[in-house]
């Protein structure tokens, strides 16, 4: 009986690891519009818009390591959009845990998504796929 | 560029290593009470095989070994939601471990792992009405349960809490008192 409660547990712990990790490609089509999330604009190149609440343990940590890939890449824009007050942008992007993060095109496209924390290469990446630049991780 | 859309005010941040080794303690007290649970009252039955719980007098369900730790638990629960800074796991991190350890590449919101302690407390609490009532099988569910989140926050640093709390936002809760301001 505590052995099975014990794999279980492992069992769901690296089964969430593992999918949080690995991005989703098959998001219906949809362009955010910058303004309904208080932003002025999107990123020239591509945009990563973080979603993150004030009850996040994860959430600065992938703020840090977004920022850092963003200021690496010019025309790549970060941007951390704060869903504690606001439940409708949540349900809208259907939202279930934080942070999730989704990869924008240049025309504002929801191209990539990852809940939970992304793998850093992974996301560099999506990026390069995105921008057509050749892979300099 | 990076920017923060809708900035907020954070409290001190604490070492996040700290969380998750009360979780690890945490996750092995739970163990034991769901061993306990297992082998006490909580889910024996007499010959017949009916549940012994419900014939025992409310004495009886307080006094099985696995009700009492779990009251322990959840007084510790109950600590941490209270008073994080003095709650006894932390204490200890920060006395014994801390100093033996490297400085924290990165400090955390003290926030989230007090939302995960009132969750751990509410699902403790569950399980010790529940025995009290008489429910058979309840206390070393609620107990397992809560070994599982404990578990996944020690072990693999994974926070249900924050995602729980995201999940209530959206079902309107908790957190729609605040006014929109973006």
């Amino acid at each position: 009986m505590l052995t099975v409660l014990l794999v279980a547990t492992v069992g769901l712990g690296v089964t969430l690891k593992w999918r949080q990790s690995r991005p989703q490609r098959d998001i219906p089509h949809e362009v955010v519009e910058p303004e309904r999330l208080g932003a002025d604009s999107l990123g020239e190149e591509a945009t990563l818009l973080q979603y993150s609440t004030e009850l996040c343990a994860r959430c600065p940590g992938v703020h840090r390591t977004l920022a850092a890939v963003a200021d690496a890449r010019p025309g790549v824009r970060h941007l951390d959009i704060d869903l504690t007050h606001r439940p409708d942008i949540a349900k809208h992007f259907h939202v279930m845990q934080t942070p999730t993060t989704l990869i924008l095109d240049s025309d504002g496209i929801v191209q990539t998504r990852f809940g939970g924390v992304p793998n850093r290469e992974v996301l560099e990446l999506e990026l390069t796929r995105l921008t057509g630049e050749t892979a300099n991780v | 560029m990076s920017e923060q859309a809708v900035a907020h005010k954070a409290p001190q941040g604490i070492d996040p290593r700290g969380p998750r080794f009360a979780a690890g303690i945490t996750s092995l007290l739970l163990l034991i009470d769901v061993l306990l649970g297992l082998t006490g009252l909580s889910t024996a039955q007499d010959a017949s095989g009916a549940w012994a719980l419900p014939a025992a007098t409310l004495a009886e369900r307080i006094l099985d070994p696995a009700f009492l730790l779990l009251l322990v638990i959840a007084l510790l629960f109950l600590w941490g939601v209270l008073a994080p800074r003095t709650a006894p796991w932390g204490v200890l991190y920060r006395k014994l471990v801390q100093p033996r350890l490297a400085k924290p590449t990165e400090l955390e919101d003290p926030r989230p792992p007090r939302f995960a302690q009132g969750v751990g407390l509410f699902v403790a609490a569950l399980g010790l009405i529940l025995q009290l009532a008489g429910v058979p099988w309840a206390l070393p569910i609620a107990a397992a349960a809560a070994f599982m989140a404990a578990f996944l926050n020690a072990v693999f640093g994974l926070c249900l809490g924050c995602e729980l709390y995201l999940v209530l936002q959206r079902f309107g809760l908790i957190g729609r008192k605040t006014a929109v301001t973006a």
